[in-house]
């Protein structure tokens, strides 16, 4: 079809107004939950588990009509770009773990769950987990879903090859602090040649101020990122480099799959989720690996809430589909499918928890979660933990990769940190 | 070239009646100006109005979610003072530089190759324009394991002709030659096209009569097609600048480390931390938005700095 000049026009006239139209429409729309039968539940992909998330579509099916949306990408910068339009928000959303801190200050644009009635459950869920979805001012935004207990991750074979304890329970009670562990990672490395213990400092770093009660930014807008806690992390992870115990491998590249293949990087602190990443980077190391307790005590890396915007015109509706989708049956279910670890103790005992695992040589994992996940000490997390903590993270990077000067990375670390602290408002 | 023949001047007619009022001026146009609307409307709503909305958010503080509280300048103040931002900026600059002069000079061989007579002309055309065409995410992956230390390509060739392994990912001037070899690889094909373009609007008459005179071909390249093309080689400097003021993506993968580390902060001090990694870092890892804006901003500044320089050496060509 040859298109004529008035028919161009009239194309260029129909874009016009659709254009107007759609600025208008978004303009001035609703609210999604608003007709009170929809309501949107909003995760990241591996967030939720997906038969857990169907099953409650179903259940509650009668009632309201509930959307759930995987968002892929950026999450938190959707939802609160979502959030700021004010249209379309979720009346359901989840909540990153990492990213809780920056959303409890603005705690007034989330219901306060305890007016609905979450104290009753609260003894059903980790005690540290459910205080870290509570604001300052007392209001309860996020309901636990999932947590990350660090363990100690290690393939037998090449323990048993260095002389060291091998069997889990051995390993737990031989290396429970890390200057066992650290001796135990000197004789590695002079029985298995190339071995090293650890694929860098941060390693050693970030889960040791992970099993401190406090971080970088104190309640009151304190900088305590020069206190003791980081102070020990640090000397701990530069004392780990002295003694030739990290390699010069960057985590997660090919060169880290291949040395962990061959039994070059035999040891891994990671959360439970990392036994995920193991089996899906790894498939090679199947039945190699083993799971024991931290050096040092328990430590927590990861896990997320789920929270109801002030948005959702059905609160009372919206937690009760909540408290079924993160209720101990259906954690453990989650864990199955998706790897999170439940927040729920009751789910540690279930059946279905306590297979066998192939990967970890019919090991039962649970054994050593459980009660990892039991003793993770509560640490308040300021939403200025990311900017502050970041300079002595990259610094201790550069004193296990680039050898730096420990003495110059820490006082440059703290003058930089000094710096961050006095633009953000930070008292330091 | 055809000569266009010389407009004919209109008989001048005096009107003696006045002249009927032209309709309603511009609003006699209106479908007109409907007609070509849908894009400055859209651009109004996805551009113009954000950019002026992010100059505004950048004299406040805000953390994305909550209320908006008035900082002045100091954010901008801090951008000044700020040695991680001006680091990112040199960082840019040291990895364009690395990537580009290599780049057009690859670039202008591939075209002059493809431009002599070669059998299967297009297919090679295809070939150098594909690179371009291929996810940078993809392309960082592959060069991550082609850079990695211990298993690498690049090493395993290094040691093949009895050099030391380097660890290309791990030292700061590996990292900004890795990020810049990915640079190069993905746009020399690109710009080979549009040299090529150039290249064939040269008229093959001045050829001929070079060759008459006795010229080679080296003479021909630096005396003819240099000169001549030195509109083309603007363009294609200008582009680069663009592109390579804006990297993020190259950087972000190929220094991605673990799930817990920040994917901005560029590996080891900082080195491959490009002027967008650190505005992205910023605004979303610290949350920070107030500061983000203005970082934005700064980096504007500079796109706009090398925009003047790149006109000044136009200008100064064109005067001599």
């Amino acid at each position: 079809m040859r298109l004529s000049r008035r028919g161009l026009l009239h194309a260029g006239l129909a874009g016009t107004a659709a254009t107007a139209l759609g600025g208008l429409t978004s303009g001035c729309a609703v609210p999604y939950g608003s007709s009170g039968r929809n309501m949107v539940l909003w995760y990241w992909s591996g967030g939720l588990s997906d038969t857990v998330v169907k099953k409650a579509t179903a259940r509650y099916g009668s009632a309201v009509d509930l959307k759930p949306i995987q968002i892929g990408g950026y999450y938190r910068s959707k939802l609160i770009t979502t959030m700021t339009g004010r249209s379309h928000v979720p009346d359901i959303a989840g909540l990153k773990g990492e990213d809780m801190a920056s959303y409890l200050p603005n705690a007034g644009q989330f219901v306060d769950l305890r007016t609905l009635g979450a104290e009753k459950l609260k003894g059903q869920y980790l005690d540290w987990k459910w205080q870290q979805g509570i604001a300052e001012d007392g209001s309860m935004v996020g309901f636990p879903i999932d947590c990350g207990p660090v363990v100690h991750y290690y393939q037998a074979a090449v323990y048993e090859k260095a002389g060291l304890a091998y069997e889990p329970d051995d390993v737990s009670r031989e290396m429970d602090t890390w200057e066992k562990f650290f001796a135990a990672g000197e004789q590695l490395k002079k029985r298995v040649p190339g071995a090293f213990l650890l694929v860098d400092a941060s390693a050693v770093f970030e889960n040791s101020v992970g099993q401190s009660t406090k971080r970088y930014v104190d309640k009151d807008r304190n900088f305590i990122g020069d206190e003791e806690h980081i102070r020990t992390a640090w000397d701990r992870a530069v004392e780990a480099k002295r003694r030739g115990l990290v390699s010069s491998i960057v985590n997660g590249t090919p060169d880290f799959n291949a040395a962990t293949e061959k039994g070059l990087l035999p040891t891994q602190l990671g959360a439970s989720w990392a036994a995920g990443d193991l089996k899906l980077g790894l498939p090679k190391t199947k039945g190699q690996w083993r799971v024991a307790a931290m050096p040092g005590g328990a430590a927590n890396n990861g896990g997320s809430f789920l929270s109801i915007t002030k948005a959702c015109r059905e609160p009372e509706q919206a937690f009760e589909i909540i408290g079924w989708i993160l209720n101990a049956d259906n954690q453990a279910q989650g864990f199955v499918d998706a790897g999170l670890f439940p927040s729920t103790p009751a789910s540690y005992e279930m059946k279905k928890l306590r297979e066998p695992d192939p990967f970890f040589g019919d090991q039962i994992t649970m054994d050593v979660f459980g009660p990892a996940a039991e003793k993770i000490p509560v640490s308040f997390n300021s939403p200025f933990d990311v900017a502050l903590g970041q300079p002595i993270k990259d610094e201790i990077k550069n004193v296990g990769v680039l050898g730096k000067d420990p003495r110059k990375a820490w006082s440059d670390a703290m003058s930089k940190c000094r710096r961050i602290a006095k633009h953000l408002g930070v008292t330091y | 070239m055809a000569t266009v023949p010389a407009l004919e001047k209109p008989p001048v007619v005096v009107v003696e009646a006045p002249v009927e009022a032209p309709k309603k001026g511009i609003l006699s146009y209106w479908r007109l100006y409907a007609a070509i609307s849908p894009f400055y409307l859209l651009f109004l709503a996805f551009g113009l109005i954000p950019v002026g909305f992010s100059l505004y958010v950048s004299f406040h503080r805000w953390d994305g979610l909550g209320s908006m509280e008035w900082a002045g300048l100091s954010q901008y103040q801090y951008l000044l003072s700020d040695s991680d931002f001006w680091g990112s900026v040199g960082n840019t600059i040291v990895i364009w530089a690395l990537a580009t002069f290599p780049m057009i000079f690859l670039a202008l061989v591939t075209a002059v190759m493809l431009n002599s007579a070669v059998r299967f002309k297009n297919l090679y055309r295809f070939a150098y324009f594909l690179p371009n065409v291929t996810s940078v995410v993809a392309v960082a992956i592959i060069f991550g394991s082609v850079f990695s230390t211990n298993f690498g390509l690049v090493n395993a060739l290094l040691q093949a002709v009895g050099l030391d392994q380097v660890a290309w990912l791990n030292t700061p001037w590996g990292i900004k030659v890795s990020i810049a070899t990915l640079m190069t690889w993905q746009w020399t094909g690109y710009n080979a096209i549009i040299f090529l373009a150039g290249l064939q609007t040269i008229p093959s008459d001045l050829y001929e009569a070079a060759r008459m005179d006795g010229a080679g071909p080296v003479q021909t390249f630096f005396r003819i097609t240099l000169p001549l093309m030195r509109p083309v080689l603007l363009f294609v400097l200008v582009v680069s600048t663009v592109t390579g003021l804006q990297s993020f993506s190259e950087p972000q993968i190929l220094l991605q480390t673990t799930a817990n580390e920040s994917t901005f902060s560029g590996g080891p001090d900082h080195a491959g931390r490009t002027m967008v990694l650190y505005f992205f870092q910023q605004t979303f890892d610290n949350n920070d938005f107030g500061y983000g804006a203005a970082v934005a901003w700064g980096i504007f500044l500079v796109v706009v700095l090398f925009s003047i320089i790149n006109w000044r050496l136009v200008q100064r060509r064109r005067e001599e």
